[in-house]
């Protein structure tokens, strides 16, 4: 039975949105944090009921979100990002360590009922790896020592706080990371002491044509990943639909390799806030959404606060924004099935078109860019795009975060000017710990390229696909000579095959199916007929799947076994 | 009318609708392009990727259920990297499917063997991989068994959107994704209603009835039984299809043949009690209507809306005929009225009926439908099982010489043999209705305006000089429609007191009992309208169209019941109803008592 305090939670919640079947992710979150952080049959019917889906409905969400549990869990959940940025940095020693402490293998719960344990996804830690979730709590930079002073504290019933890791990352254009290292960033006064708010202050005396005009003129492209010209993006919008408009930020970060968006939400929400309420003013949109991947709980609780006390401070009487948590899906990256996720639904892409931009959230029009590409806003409007262009070159213009994870010695998110050349911010990084193998460049879906393919290497588009790859989100991935490919592949392949929605036939079989034949291949008793297979698979799912999403893992997997065959071959015995 | 545009498919130019997909105009201009997932009735969910094409200037291929054609187009749907696509994603989904076809109810009539023999899919290169799951087998009318699920969403596209129960979601996600109920605890424990159409659009045999086959053939063979049979209106039309004869064809008189060569020793027939209903029911309209009672009165012969009003509309019970089912009436009477007039002591009858319908086999299993003092109707079979029965028993039903049902409760008229199609129940009543209250019959018995196959309410005012009033009445086909209607009727009532409508008819199926989901798989909406044209024709052509004309049914109330809404017809041919919850479809409380 739910409690009345959370009835009322969910209530409330359900009034909030347009649509109160928007309540549903959260409501059932409430519902399972309650009980012992699991839901059950009689709980889940009664949330379904006072947000009024059917229980199937409820079902079906809870189910697709990898943060619900319907089984009775451990008093302590911990999880385990053992994707690649974080086995790159040692998280399979921990992960085994945790199991052999603890006794038990990855999904199960201990005997007492204290701990469950799992290996998860990409936490969004890449440059602060290995990371280990408690509950809702991360911790940081961990070692094995580190991990067994941890498991000591909460096998006495303590949740020991978080160290803050030291951050490592730096930037040369001082827009997105300037509050960075400032104390107290997050607070509006502090942000508008270091000249927040200007912008806004410029922007409310412009037309609204006049916003996206120059947005347009800047030339950015979205930051997500896909790269789309985020004015020419906001230009598709339909006009005169009679229909309210929406802009959603899309705060999922779930790329792996990607730790960049957190580093503005957590220390310059306002950066966000401000580049949306400008966004908003030149779309019509009365109400926006930062849809933020449910890991990030504290950091949506630092976006909730800094949204009221913009509100307070005036700063919103043209935008409202609801900050909503997703519940652990990587598809909910792209932006139909975040949609979809936003109307309490399981994310899962819709069929282009319509495009959002036409027909998004709940049938209207609807603009979705990524939390770096909202959070430059303010920089083209206070400066001007000419400014803006002035960093990069044509076509590939601005400033542009890259998060830097992996086998180098000083991880972390770094702000460059675009077209910046791969040594120099190898350098930043501190160069690479052991010797340079290979290195991911875009987040884990782009191809992967050899140590002697990065000569001349710029990161920026262009150059990029210059170079047979993607920037992507801009999340690179160092692999020095310890890490075998077929491993990573493995590893890879298992994050997608787990991310998968499930929804098309191509991208749920062909994920399964190549984690298969890798697992037999890295069991030695694969054929050279399963290589073929991989790449068959790999060549026929592109292009077929419903979302970008779903064919991605051909992209990384494919130039992973032909530029490394021969480590795939000698698998075969 | 949507603009004309012309494109190319495979070199060949065709003209066709711009609302039009590419599926679609390959179709009608007789291109065939594969589909899996497909159903021309739902909405594309695009899941399969098997109907992919290539389109001169795009990038990628697309794929031809979700993509509109364009003026202009030119479109390639048969190339090798085609080809190996859709092969591969076969391959890959039989990697993961129970491949015992020749086990399988769906066996010859599943989608996936149908495009994996027209694709010639004859490699294995991806490694079986199937973990066998539990069938759910909790539900009394329908089965299902996840390991022949190919996750196409169709039965939930129907379940969720067509008929508005919401039983079905997605559950897990990647290749673990399965459909099934909340928190899989089963048809049986879900808001179910048993209407079966998830079985009717389900490509493979991942969905099918619960079959009563085994235990059918035990009671025939069993010497001590005296095993008396019934079969529903809509089932005479569906056997044609399935023995290579025109479909829509109605057969009762190979159907009673086939009946008897199987060893039913009694053969009656349900559209008997289908006039009985109309005398009972049409009795109860006018009591209604001339009394102040509850209106409008709704009709109760669809066991699948029966429970859909039991789940989501309790508050309408009252609203609800008290008649039973024409099944639940002829179980009731055979083991008394027949018993009586037979000498077979009740206790060694079993009583079968043969039913388009998944749901008639919960509604037999209601523990108050035994007013006989016995279970009323003991086991169900639909359509599919009863062709099944017939090939076992290697009876040739094509040549099969025609006969007659048994008299006492086999005779029926052209009224009760139209309550197999959507509007056909209101047509029957509105016949005997006028009869009723002006002492003559209708002009003419059609009331075409009732008729055909449409996704939307019927409704329709008869008038007449000599009517006392107009009679307003509706017609809904499919779930989604029966609760437009009560929105409607519920909205009505809350603000103005009282409903326009007199009486409405609801079917759970989509065209009515003809495509009822125990009718033969695979079933489009246009197949629905030809089985019950096939209704229409044989109404046509029987000799009697009322069904207060029925000499049988004269007989039953002169010998036995006595008049129409008589208490002893309340005793046996009428019933009470439930609330149920919408979380597990079990029995709240009583809405309604029983006389």
């Amino acid at each position: 039975m739910l409690s009345d305090k959370a009835k009322a939670s969910i209530k409330k919640l359900t009034a909030k949105y347009p649509k109160p079947e928007s309540a549903l992710m959260s409501a059932l979150m409430i519902a399972q944090k309650e009980n012992n952080n699991y839901l059950d049959r009689a709980l889940a019917a009664e949330t379904a009921k006072i947000v009024g889906v059917p229980e199937a409905h409820a079902y079906g969400v809870l189910t697709y979100y990898s943060m619900y549990n319907i089984k009775n869990i451990g008093k302590y959940h911990i999880q385990i990002d053992t994707n690649i940025p974080a086995t790159l940095a040692g998280a399979r020693k921990i992960a085994e360590f945790v199991s052999e402490e603890l006794g038990i293998e990855a999904g199960r719960t201990t005997k007492d009922g204290m701990f469950t344990l799992n290996e998860v996804e990409c936490l969004a830690s890449c440059g602060t790896c290995p990371v280990i979730q408690v509950n809702d709590v991360y911790y940081e930079n961990m070692t094995v020592e580190k991990t067994k002073a941890l498991l000591t504290s909460l096998k006495k019933g303590v949740m020991p706080k978080p160290e803050v890791p030291e951050y490592l990352g730096g930037t040369e254009c001082n827009v997105l990371l300037k509050n960075r290292r400032v104390k107290d960033s997050t607070y509006i006064e502090v942000y508008k002491k270091n000249g927040g708010y200007k912008a806004l202050e410029k922007a409310l005396k412009m037309e609204p044509q006049a916003i996206a005009a120059e947005v347009k003129d800047s030339a950015i492209r979205g930051r997500g990943g896909a790269g789309f010209p985020a004015g020419v993006k906001w230009g598709f919008l339909a006009k005169g639909t009679g229909k309210p408009v929406y802009l959603i930020c899309n705060a999922d970060e779930g790329e792996p390799g990607t730790f960049k968006d957190r580093q503005i939400m957590e220390y310059d929400p306002h950066l966000l806030i401000e580049g949306m309420v400008i966004s908003a003013r030149a779309l019509g949109a009365k109400l926006g959404f930062i849809y933020i991947r449910g890991e990030f709980d504290w950091i949506a609780d630092i976006l909730d606060k800094a949204v009221d006390e913009a509100k307070a401070d005036g700063k919103m009487k043209e935008l409202d924004i609801i900050v909503h948590r997703g519940a652990g899906a990587y598809v909910c990256g792209e932006e139909t099935a975040l949609i979809e996720s936003i109307e309490g639904k399981r994310g899962e892409p819709r069929i282009k078109p319509p495009f959002p931009a036409v027909s998004g959230l709940y049938g209207c029009p609807t603009i979705v860019n990524n939390v770096e590409t909202l959070a430059s806003v303010p920089f083209i409007i206070e400066k001007g795009a000419a400014e803006f262009k002035k960093y990069g070159y044509e076509n590939n213009t601005g400033f542009k975060l890259f998060g830097i994870s992996g086998n180098v010695n000083k991880p972390g998110v770094y702000e460059y000017p675009m077209g910046v050349s791969f040594k120099k911010l190898l350098e930043a990084a501190g160069g690479p710990k052991g010797k340079l193998k290979a290195v991911i460049v875009g987040g884990l879906s782009v191809p992967i390229l050899k140590a002697e393919e990065l000569e001349g290497l710029n990161m920026d588009y262009d150059s990029c696909i210059k170079h047979g790859t993607g920037l992507g989100s801009g999340g690179i991935m160092v692999i020095n000579d310890e890490f075998s490919i077929p491993e990573l592949a493995y590893r890879a392949i298992k994050f997608y095959a787990h991310e998968s929605c499930g929804r098309c036939a191509p991208c749920r079989y062909g994920s399964d199916s190549i984690k298969e034949l890798l697992k037999t291949l890295l069991d030695g008793e694969g054929t050279k007929q399963d290589i073929e297979t991989i790449l068959h698979i790999c060549n026929n799912v592109k292009g077929v799947t419903v979302c970008p999403t779903g064919e991605a893992f051909t992209v990384p997997i494919k130039a992973m076994v032909e530029k490394f065959r021969d480590e795939f071959e000698a698998l075969v015995k | 009318m949507d603009k004309k545009v012309s494109l190319v498919i495979d070199g060949k130019k065709i003209e066709t609708c711009a609302c039009n997909t590419i599926v679609e105009a390959a179709k009608e201009n007789g291109i065939y392009i594969p589909t899996l997932c497909y159903h021309p009735d739902l909405k594309p969910s695009g899941s399969c990727g098997i109907c992919v094409v290539d389109i001169q200037g795009h990038r990628q291929p697309e794929r031809a259920c979700t993509t509109k054609v364009l003026e202009g187009m030119e479109i390639t749907t048969n190339s090798k990297r085609l080809r190996d696509t859709r092969k591969l994603v076969l391959e890959m989904i039989l990697a993961d499917h129970d491949t015992d076809c020749p086990a399988c109810l769906a066996n010859g009539k599943c989608d996936l063997q149908d495009i994996c023999d027209n694709l010639s899919v004859t490699t294995r290169s991806i490694p079986k991989k199937l973990k066998k799951l539990p069938i759910d087998d909790s539900s009394c009318a329908i089965q299902r068994d996840p390991n022949k699920c190919i996750a196409c969403g169709r039965c939930i596209e129907v379940c969720s959107n067509i008929q508005t129960v919401n039983a079905l979601t997605e559950v897990g996600r990647g290749h673990k994704v399965v459909i099934s109920t909340a928190f899989d605890e089963g048809m049986g424990n879900s808001p179910c209603v048993n209407c079966g159409q998830c079985t009717v659009f389900c490509p493979t045999g991942a969905l099918t009835e619960k079959s009563e086959i085994d235990l059918v053939w035990d009671a025939i063979l069993d010497p001590t039984k005296h095993v008396v049979v019934q079969e529903a209106p809509a089932v005479r039309v569906a056997l044609a299809e399935e023995f290579g004869m025109e479909k829509g064809l109605a057969t009762p008189g190979k159907m009673y043949a086939a009946l008897r060569r199987l060893g039913f020793d009694k053969i009656f027939d349900t559209n008997f009690s289908a006039d009985l209903t109309i005398m009972e029911e049409g009795t109860e309209l006018l009591s209604r209507a001339t009394t102040g009672g509850t209106l409008p009165l709704i009709t109760s012969c669809s066991p699948g809306w029966i429970k859909f009003a039991e789940t989501f509309f309790p508050d309408l019970a009252k609203h609800v005929s008290t008649c039973k089912s024409p099944q639940q009436m002829l179980g009731a009477l055979i083991k008394t009225y027949y018993a009586k007039e037979s000498g077979v002591d009740p206790k060694n009858i079993v009583s079968v009926s043969i039913m388009p319908c998944t749901a008639k086999k919960f509604e037999a299993r209601r523990p108050e439908m035994n007013d006989s003092g016995y279970r009323d109707v003991d086991y169900v079979l639909t359509t599919r099982e009863f062709v099944r029965m017939i090939k076992e028993a290697g009876i040739d039903f094509k040549n099969l010489p025609e006969e007659k049902a048994d008299s006492l409760m086999g005779d029926y008229t052209g009224a009760a043999t139209i309550f197999g199609a959507t509007g056909g129940v209101m047509e029957a009543a509105v016949r005997s209705a006028f009869f009723l209250l002006t002492n003559e019959n209708l002009p003419s018995p059609e009331l075409k305006v009732l008729r055909g196959v449409t996704n939307d309410i019927v409704e329709a005012t008869v008038e007449h000089p000599k009517l006392p009033f107009p009679i307003r009445v509706a017609v809904a086909n499919g779930l989604g429609n029966a609760r437009k209607i009560l929105e409607k009727v519920k909205a009505q009532i809350a603000e103005t007191g009282k409903s326009e409508y007199h009486f409405i008819e609801i079917m759970a199926c989509p065209g009515g009992c003809v495509g009822g989901g125990g009718q033969p798989f695979g079933c489009e909406l246009v197949d629905r309208g030809i089985r019950g044209q096939g209704l229409y024709t044989e109404d046509d052509n029987r000799p009697l169209r009322y069904s207060h004309e029925n000499p049988m049914v004269a007989k039953i109330y002169k010998d036995f019941l006595g008049k129409p809404n008589s208490e002893l017809a309340h005793k046996l041919l009428h019933t009470h109803y439930f609330e149920r919850s919408q979380t597990d479809g079990k029995v709240v409380k009583e809405t309604t008592h029983k006389h």
